[in-house]
């Protein structure tokens, strides 16, 4: 049968009420057309606050896949992710367990792994009775996953539940596994990011990654480095001034491991970004996010690396 | 029995229904059910917090300022209103007031947040307990219990859920023009804000509110109208509690006493609105995995020190309370408030409310526009005191969040956070009073054991911000099953 993902949909979505098509007839076309879908992927959430899943559905470019839903219905077989997936409780668990037996299934991860506590800091889920940690279930599928795609900070470096004095004691999935991930940076990252990445690992391309897990190819080039402002005279001598370089203000762009074309990509379809809205880039995609230092340096000082 | 980690005592039959999907975050619910004049009814229920991170150990001696951007990845749901509950704390430690502008713009970002979030929370997370979705993943595999809308009328609301998708990204748009970016904006500091609105930044969020509302008013009120035909009972279950608190959002001047959305609360569900007094405000640990010496502190003084496990503890989620009681925070908390919502206290009234709160917010989004002056500062330039003490209430999507800082020699000396979640998802207190999600389970009827649906619905209703797992438990014993 000749149909397309997304001719199924727009059939499914439009005509099988015209057509008669039962619910029941509608799903087990559905069922047959999943089996030659895109590939499985597996995402979990852990120590997260979910703003990588919502950053990926504000997705949106002139090419395919031209948003979120392009990417669920065109690319993937979005097998388990907590916040979109229709089911719930044992049919959820039973989702993960088979994605994780699909071929070249991908696993992404979104948050970073708490082990104080024996990992009883976050649970994924129960599993015949008993709770199962984040920690139990990443180590699990971390095994059986052809690649393992980072979303954000946390689950790439540990991120903000990391910081100091890290309570729970967080890992990044690499500390963890001690297996090799892909680190889609950002805090969150840019839906662009995450997008190009799944492509990229969905067509079997080859993805160079930089010392910190980090596609070369978007984390190429410092933020300051293609800064609109890099080149002003003018400096933001406080907040509330406009158009200036904020370097004194506490802008983390220049820090020599802040990368990300985020000045060209700019964020939500090109309505702004950070610099733009004359707000200190926050170096997001560092992988020593959040650091210690203060964000914004209020009084207009100089800031160091 | 499940919860073989904690160390609470539960019924000796439970079914586990882990993890609840379609929801922010790590929750579980676990519920008892008998039978009820010949009906499975709900007669216990325990709401189970499962992530703890620590935040306010991690803000302790940074930066003051810090807690803007920190906080607001608590969650990316509702990241806009962390930070606007911290900028205004720290407003209010330095005795700052931003100027129109700056409040303004904070308003305008934090409305297009309540509009992604309420669109995202009905189509997206609570919509696929009604209908059944395109049949693939990650729709498919899913329950297919009382699905009551036809062919016709299903295909007509997943076309919506498809449109709304791209609604709550069109909603961020506009929030990003002036918040520089969502989720997660950096444009929110203390005294005001960072960007500087242009006549440009107008037009084209006007041009994306108008989207908004035409979407809200022509799809989404009609299609919670539809669910309203099909499943009227709804009006009727997951009342809960009864006593709804707002701390009130959207300050329509520098001073802040004139609301949008008003502060004030309802006692058992009367029409009484009455004064809130944040001193009266505590959270108990008894139930929670936290050293007992926080227990019934207010926020101003909270501890947050993990003790894991605790003996009688079942959740990592504190149980705040107003006077003693439980409170619902939401939507239909605030609109009920407001005087802009009559109808009641249960699962559809939340709907109700949520989108009619979010049609309300869009048209005054609107008019906030027409206020923007970019000729005026958007910033007021202000001193760190060396030492304060203050607290920023303010609204997220899904209820009322409040932060509370101490600044000691211009370093946070100590920051406690109530989200919205622990109201609504909260455990029992040391007098044993239910939270208002366990509470609005109670009474509700389960047709089907192996897929409760109607759990899901009461839960989903509130919105919250957490992952959730609910355990039913069976009546007169047996092992553990699962549900499939």
């Amino acid at each position: 049968m000749s149909v397309t993902r997304r001719d199924f949909l727009k059939y499914c979505t439009a005509s099988a009420a015209a057509l008669g098509i039962s619910a029941a007839e509608v799903r087990a076309l559905a069922k047959a057309l999943l089996n030659g879908g895109g590939p499985t992927v597996l995402w979990l959430q852990g120590s997260s606050c979910s703003g990588c899943s919502v950053s990926f559905l504000n997705h949106v470019a002139s090419t395919t896949p031209h948003d979120a839903a392009d990417v669920l219905i065109n690319v993937i077989n979005l097998a388990y992710h907590p916040t979109l997936m229709a089911a719930a409780g044992d049919t959820a668990v039973a989702a993960a367990a088979a994605a994780s037996l699909a071929p070249g299934h991908i696993l992404v991860v979104e948050g970073g792994i708490p082990t104080a506590f024996a990992g009883n800091a976050c649970w994924a889920w129960s599993e015949n009775g008993a709770d199962v940690t984040f920690q139990q279930a990443v180590t699990t599928h971390a095994q059986a996953a052809a690649a393992i795609v980072c979303v954000g900070q946390c689950s790439a470096y540990g991120g903000i539940p990391a910081a100091p004095p890290n309570p729970t004691a967080v890992q990044s999935v690499k500390q963890l596994t001690g297996l090799p991930t892909i680190n889609v940076a950002g805090c969150p990252p840019h839906p662009d990011w995450m997008v190009w990445t799944i492509a990229k690992l969905v067509a079997g391309a080859q993805i160079p990654l930089d010392s910190f897990g980090r596609p070369t190819e978007l984390y190429a080039k410092r933020v300051h480095d293609q800064c609109p402002r890099k080149e002003k005279d003018e400096e933001a001598e406080s907040f509330g001034e406009h158009g200036g370089c904020l370097e004194e203000l506490g802008c983390r762009g220049p820090w020599s491991q802040t990368k990300g074309n985020c000045p060209k990509v700019k964020f939500n379809d090109k309505a702004n970004w950070c610099i733009g809205a004359d707000a200190p880039c926050q170096g997001c995609t560092n992988p020593g996010f959040p650091g210690t230092e203060p964000f914004f340096h209020e009084e207009g000082e100089d800031g160091d690396d | 029995m499940s919860a073989s980690s904690s160390t609470y005592t539960f019924a000796p039959s439970v079914i586990t229904l882990d993890p609840v999907t379609r929801i922010e975050g790590h929750l579980k619910i676990q519920v008892q059910v008998d039978d009820v004049g010949g009906t499975l009814q709900v007669v216990d229920a325990w709401s189970t917090g499962t992530l703890f991170r620590g935040f306010e150990k991690i803000l302790e001696n940074r930066h003051p300022w810090d807690a803007v951007p920190l906080t607001q990845r608590i969650c990316g749901v509702c990241p806009v209103s962390h930070g606007l509950a911290a900028v205004k704390a720290l407003d209010a430690a330095s005795s700052v007031t931003p100027p129109a502008n700056g409040r303004i713009m904070r308003n305008f970002v934090l409305g297009a947040n309540f509009i992604a979030s309420h669109v995202l929370h009905f189509y997206h997370l609570a919509l696929l307990d009604y209908v059944a979705g395109p049949g693939l993943p990650p729709w498919e595999p899913s329950w297919k219990t009382d699905l009551r809308l036809g062919a016709s009328k299903t295909q007509t609301l997943v076309q919506h859920y498809l449109a709304a998708l791209e609604m709550r990204r069109v909603a961020h748009e506009a929030g990003a023009i002036f918040g520089g970016r969502l989720p997660m904006p950096p444009a929110y500091v203390p005294g005001g804000f960072t960007h500087h609105p242009n006549s440009g930044d107008i037009k084209q969020a006007k041009t994306r509110l108008k989207d908004l509302i035409a979407f809200i008013q022509d799809v989404w009120i009609p299609d919670v109208v539809l669910l309203g035909d099909h499943y009227g009972d709804y009006f009727s279950v997951g009342r809960g509690p009864g006593n709804l608190l707002a701390y009130g959002v959207f300050d329509l001047d520098a001073k802040g006493q004139e609301l949008l959305l008003k502060r004030g609360r309802i006692e058992n569900g009367s029409d009484a609105v009455l004064p809130v007094d944040i001193g009266a405000i505590t959270e108990d640990v008894t139930c929670s995995w936290y050293d007992q010496g926080a227990n019934g502190l207010n926020p101003a003084s909270g501890k947050t020190d993990a003790q894991y496990p605790k003996s009688g503890a079942y959740s990592w989620l504190k149980a705040p309370r107003y006077d003693g009681l439980p409170y619902e925070v939401g939507p239909l908390a605030r609109m009920t408030v407001n005087g802009d919502y009559h109808n009641g206290i249960s699962v559809l009234d939340r709907h109700m409310a949520r989108a009619l709160e979010a049609l309300k917010v869009a048209q005054a989004m609107k008019t906030w526009l027409k206020k923007l002056d970019p000729d005026q500062p958007v910033f007021k330039k202000h001193a760190l005191p060396q030492s304060a003490q203050a607290f920023g209430l303010t609204e997220a999507p899904r209820g009322a969040l409040g932060h509370w800082v101490k600044i000691q020699n211009k370093k946070i000396a100590h920051y406690q956070v109530v989200t919205p979640t622990c109201w609504n998802a909260s455990p029992r207190d040391t007098g044993g009073l239910r939270g208002p999600i366990e509470q609005a389970l109670l009474g509700t009827t389960v047709q089907s054991v192996t897929e409760p649906i109607e759990l899901l619905r009461v839960v989903h209703s509130f919105d919250p911000c957490l992952a959730c797992a609910v355990h039913v438990m069976r009546p007169g014993g047996g092992d553990c099953l699962a549900v499939s």
